[in-house]
């Protein structure tokens, strides 16, 4: 273990226990330690702090986070561009569309049957991209083009859908849609994590075949790999675990970006390394988001979606001022 | 075979000069708006016919039928005009300094700039005096211009329509995550302009209408006059200084057009998208590359999409309002799909 990724770890526990420390009840770390080891004698109100708000919500904020940075850790190696990310391209609006059709159009809110649901739009979306974008093979430039015109339909649509719904789930729908993980519960919790088991897996078994399609299509195959099998398997893994955090914690745009290219400097390229690396950075940064969020203004509560956009636009000016001599 | 080539490559047999069949165009596209717009006052709960509305424009009684036309269908009518001219023009004016088949006031992240400051106005100086927000918005948009040109034109290429495009979509994101938060405090300011940031022609006054209607007039005359040297700026900077132009002073002129028309339509009817981007291209196909003509037929086109595509969605959906600015990306977005397919070529 490198030493970067210690400090990661650290960083996050740290964030962790910032975060059910943190709120308009202030608790002792003795209180925390004992609600959380099940101490007969810290006061039921802290206990009930402690287990059913503050522990839920910090452990769906981190495994939000590992999911979106471990996504777009691996859309920015099947693009082979940096500047891909899943809700940039669209896969995370077509998670939001059918999400938002199932909780408006037919008022349904079974949080088991919502990421199927994220999960079928996320993959129509992929998909859709990938066919328009194919012309003589599909070239990075116009899948992100056709993604931005794409999440674009995808808002329009949920604008849509929204006008004629009933008000009350509209509202309901629109907390959830501007990315928070606010309405954490255990339910919830356990669903997300179910869902994250298989695609963190499997990728993390392809590491070395995702390690060779960074080199590119013919580098690649030269090396003996059926490129195009590892790439849609990739591609199924990655909108898997986007419509997996999409279904719990709505929009959180920009940590699909961020996290790959701060992990990508502390530990460098190898995706072995790489893939908990940015699974660890965007846990804290969607730790930290939330945080800020009920902070800075409590108490009123910015969502942590946009936080995480407040930081994650900058960041991406910042990254086109990096690339501003590539061709293209 | 050699024959069909020649003759689609030969000029086209042409009844006419082409000046005149664009004259003559132009006038059946106004004749088609002004129908429209008559047709769109006649569209809503109550029913009212064309002979009512004229009566009620030329006549007014004070009655419940012309009170509904003046102060409820006109504005709305005339908030689509305003605005859909507005946009089509300026994203005409952006795709032709910028070179880019992609600009428009929309993607370009200038309407959600223009669209931001209104909101922080509304919000934080609820007494500021009436048309200050006009003023908010033009300073707004002109923000948002200047940022996403610099960060979309760094590097040796320059600004080409991809690295504009990132650019607008993350200023865009951005600058709306900012409005969020803010309205997010402001809870009476989110109801009043719910629908209005999504981009909306409904419950406009009149007066609001007054306030934006100069300075959208200065920019089309503007545009409209400056037709020449827009053109020019069309065929490239460096057509443009053999020529002898003075490439700054006209890009300059040409922001100063793209905000005025900008600001002042996300003034009136919030950040509409793609009707910047579709109405040009489209025009573009009606009467070639010559932006004398583009201009004027994009003014009457963009008022022409809006005004039809809001009186349509209310037809079809009379019992729902339906933001023009949801229909207009319903529409929009499959072309700018299409566009990015099949007109960004080269780009690998």
């Amino acid at each position: 273990m490198s030493r970067a990724l210690i400090l990661m770890v650290a960083a996050t526990v740290l964030l962790f226990a910032v975060a059910l420390g943190q709120g308009d009840q202030a608790l002792t770390p003795g209180e925390i330690a004992g609600a959380l080891l099940g101490d007969p004698t810290t006061s039921p109100v802290a206990s009930m702090i402690v287990m059913e708000v503050r522990l839920p919500r910090a452990l769906l904020a981190l495994l939000v986070g590992v999911a979106l940075g471990v996504a777009g850790a691996i859309a920015q190696t099947v693009m082979r561009n940096p500047l891909a990310e899943p809700g940039l391209l669209g896969i995370n609006g077509g998670a939001a569309f059918a999400a938002i059709i199932l909780i408006v159009g037919f008022g349904l809110r079974a949080p088991t049957l919502l990421p199927w649901c994220a999960f079928a739009g996320a993959f129509a979306m992929a998909l859709a991209i990938y066919l328009l974008s194919w012309r003589n093979g599909a070239s990075s430039i116009r899948i992100i083009l056709i993604g931005i015109g794409l999440s674009s339909l995808a808002g329009a649509a949920i604008s849509f859908v929204s006008a004629f719904g009933d008000v009350a789930a509209v509202q309901r729908a629109q907390v959830w849609l501007a990315g928070s993980v606010y309405d954490a519960r255990w339910e919830k919790v356990t669903i997300l994590a179910a869902w994250l088991v298989i695609p963190l897996g499997a990728t993390f078994v392809i590491s070395r075949e995702l390690d060779l399609i960074g080199f590119g299509e013919s580098s690649a195959r030269g090396l003996g790999q059926r490129v195009h099998v590892v790439g849609a398997l990739a591609v199924l893994m990655c909108t898997i675990l986007s419509a997996a955090a999409v279904a719990a914690a709505g929009l959180i745009g920009f940590v699909g970006l961020i996290a790959p290219h701060i992990a990508r400097r502390l530990v460098g390229h190898r995706h072995l390394r790489l893939l908990p690396a940015a699974g660890l950075v965007g846990a804290a940064l969607v730790l930290a988001a939330d945080l800020i969020g009920r902070t800075v203004i409590a108490p009123a509560q910015l969502p942590a979606g946009l936080v995480t956009t407040l930081i994650g636009a900058p960041f991406f000016g910042f990254l086109l001022w990096r690339r501003r001599h590539v061709a293209g | 075979m050699t024959e069909s080539r020649a003759r689609t490559v030969g000029p086209k047999p042409q009844l006419m000069p082409s000046a005149e069949r664009h004259v003559v165009a132009l006038g059946v596209l106004a004749l088609v708006l002004v129908a429209t717009a008559m047709w769109s006052m006649t569209i809503g709960p109550t029913d009212i016919s064309i002979t009512g509305i004229f009566t009620a424009l030329t006549g007014f009684d004070g009655s419940r039928e012309h009170l509904i036309v003046t102060t409820v269908r006109l504005p709305r009518m005339l908030a689509g005009l305003v605005a859909g001219s507005a946009l089509a023009v300026s994203g005409a004016i952006m795709q032709a300094v910028t070179n880019n088949p992609l600009a428009s006031p929309g993607l370009l992240g200038v309407n959600a700039g223009a669209a931001f400051a209104v909101v922080a106005t509304l919000t934080f100086l609820p007494d500021a005096p009436t048309g200050f927000h006009v003023w908010a918005a033009f300073a707004g948009a002109a923000m948002a211009a200047t940022v996403v040109y610099l960060v979309g034109s760094m590097g040796i290429a320059g600004a080409t329509p991809v690295k504009l495009a990132l650019a607008g979509a993350i200023v865009s994101a951005f600058v709306a995550s900012l409005t969020s938060s803010v309205l997010i405090f402001d809870k009476t300011t989110l109801d009043a302009i719910r629908f209005w940031s999504i981009g909306s022609l409904a419950g406009r006054s009149l007066d609001n209408i007054a306030t934006v209607a100069p300075y959208v007039g200065a920019g089309l005359t503007l545009a409209i006059v400056f037709r020449r040297q827009i053109t020019t700026m069309s065929l490239g900077l460096s057509v443009a200084r053999t020529v002898g132009q003075n490439v700054g002073l006209w890009r300059t002129m040409a922001a100063i057009m793209v905000i005025l028309l900008a600001g002042g339509a996300v003034a009136v009817a919030g950040p509409i998208g793609f009707v910047g981007l579709v109405v040009p291209h489209v025009v573009r196909l009606l009467v070639g590359i010559d932006y004398r003509w583009i201009l004027p037929f994009c003014a009457v086109g963009g008022a022409l999409l809006v005004i039809g595509s809001d009186a349509a969605a209310r037809a079809v959906f009379p019992a729902r309002e339906i933001p023009v600015g949801v229909t207009m990306a319903l529409i929009g977005a499959p072309f700018f799909v299409y566009l990015a397919r099949y007109r960004v070529g080269g780009a690998r």
